[in-house]
């Protein structure tokens, strides 16, 4: 654990290098370069405004909120979980030159790219503040916890893609495990409908230990629900026990595979 | 200050050589067994002192570029203990490690940062990188459009201008004119000048061997067949 966060510290220099070669690395070359960091989710978010609003009609206001703006915050922290779930699993692979031909810790990796989406995530998430005050729903004094629920995402899905991404390092069947899972752990964690209206109570309970259903519905506590993130005592605990699990796992992953990855990539 | 620049204290290194793609998560997760190793190293011994310029010959396959890779702290040693003092550059495939997209002189600035160099002082060899590389105007396109000796004329330029304690270079001089290998011939001579730089080359050229370095090392069978004077060395190699 220590050594993880020691080696971070060292290399802290080369961490934000990286990190601006990464943002530069995904945007160049493209005519409309930065703006598809906007414009893909906007696309994407208007796309399921479209088939759920007005193909399959289930548009009702959310807490007194439209849909589409009960939609968009919960959009955004999922586009970007999918961006680390989907790129960041593969950044050892993408960035196997920093492994088999520099001495560069391994576990940096893993770190800069979730921090250059979560750069993107901030821009996006500003938009969306922009869009509530823009629409006439004030914001009140939840959305100050909103930095605490970008914390707890940032920081939980930094540490699953040490784990995440050593393993698809290591193996190929890994990695295709978790893109193809991508779409399930979309549909279930409510980012398109809201888990409180499941009526079964162990069905709901199940799904409310899924971490990224705690993270989308702390976004929609600061916009929408108005609730205080300790007020859900029992989902903050069950996030608090998956993130130290991960934190173990990630330890151990480390450990397990920090000699053998530049000799199988 | 301490002498001695790469010490080698009865390393090995083997390699798993695994049947099928599955048994490789298998054995990395649970346990390891029924996996046939490959031993590219067998404990090897050996220490180099500092401005020693060695060379180190052998048939390929041999682990010659293991050695190197281990001097770099890429891989880790199954066995043993290296000691390396001072930091060090290390060409290992010229041509790679370039970001695809990036202009050459953003690639010089990324991989000098990678190198652990300071912006001023990038800003500083700038300059005298983009000037010994001499390709022109495409120092400014995407390194996607460059030939492959251009590429490698960068990357030659970038790991000799950022000044390492230890400079490492293995099979460099394959590609590039003769021009620029004349140019670099006199690079690497300026750089050994003045005794504080130590220099490990791998080679099968005997002749580039004997022109920088006094030193042979001899890999055969994964183990050092013959560590001495160049000559003797590579009388022994051509044997």
């Amino acid at each position: 654990m220590f050594e993880i966060i020691d080696e971070h510290i060292q290399n802290i220099s080369i961490i934000s290098t990286l990190t601006k070669t990464d943002l530069i690395r995904t945007y160049r070359g493209a005519i409309l370069s930065w703006a598809w960091a906007i414009i893909r989710p906007a696309f994407r978010i208007f796309i399921y405004y479209f088939m759920l609003a007005i193909g399959l009609k289930v548009s009702k206001d959310m807490f007194g909120y439209p849909y589409f703006l009960w939609l968009i915050s919960g959009m955004v922290p999922w586009f970007y979980i999918n961006d680390i779930l989907n790129q960041g699993s593969e950044s050892i692979r993408k960035y196997s030159y920093l492994v088999t031909k520099m001495k560069i810790p391994i576990c940096i990796i893993p770190t800069f790219t979730s921090i250059s989406r979560f750069i993107i995530h901030i821009i996006l998430m500003a938009i969306t503040i922009c869009l509530f005050i823009f629409s006439g729903y004030s914001l009140d004094m939840y959305i100050l916890q909103l930095p605490i629920y970008m914390l707890f995402m940032f920081l939980f899905f930094t540490i699953l893609n040490q784990v995440l991404s050593l393993l698809s390092a290591v193996s190929k069947d890994f990695l295709n495990i978790i893109k193809s899972s991508v779409f399930a752990i979309f549909a279930l964690s409510g980012v398109i409908w809201d888990i409180s209206s499941i009526h079964n109570p162990i069905l709901k309970f199940i799904l409310e230990l899924n971490p990224v259903t705690f993270l989308v519905n702390g976004y929609r506590n600061c916009f929408i629900k108005h609730v205080w993130f300790w007020e859900d005592s029992l989902s903050l605990i069950a996030f608090i026990v998956v993130f130290l699990i991960s934190c173990i796992l990630s330890v151990i992953c480390y450990k397990k595979f920090k000699k053998i990855i530049p000799d199988v990539l | 200050m301490n002498s001695i620049a790469i010490k080698f204290e009865d390393v090995s290194k083997s390699y798993k050589l695994y049947k099928k793609n599955s048994s490789k998560i298998f054995s990395s997760i649970f346990f390891e067994k029924h996996i046939k190793e490959k031993n590219v190293l067998n404990h090897i011994s050996f220490s180099i002192s500092k401005g020693e310029s060695v060379a180190i010959i052998g048939k390929n396959g041999m682990g010659k570029s293991t050695i190197l890779k281990l001097v770099a702290g890429i891989t880790y040693p199954s066995y043993g203990k290296i000691t390396v003092n001072g930091n060090l550059s290390a060409i290992l495939e010229l041509n790679s490690g370039f970001e695809n997209d990036f202009t050459g002189r953003e690639n010089i600035f990324l991989k000098c940062k990678l190198l652990g160099l300071k912006t001023a002082q990038i800003k500083e060899i700038e300059n005298k990188i983009i000037e010994f590389a001499d390709i022109g105007e495409y120092i400014d396109q995407p390194i996607r459009t460059y030939s492959t000796g251009m590429k490698s004329r960068l990357g030659f330029s970038i790991s000799i201008h950022t000044y390492p304690e230890i400079l490492i270079l293995d099979e460099v001089f394959s590609v590039g004119d003769y021009h620029f290998k004349q140019k670099c011939y006199e690079k690497i001579k300026e750089f050994l000048n003045d005794n504080k730089h130590t220099f490990l080359l791998v080679t099968h050229a005997p002749d580039i061997a004997k022109e920088f370095c006094e030193r042979g090392i001899l890999i055969e069978n994964s183990q050092i067949k013959f560590d001495g004077n160049i000559q003797d060395c590579i009388n022994l190699y051509l044997k």
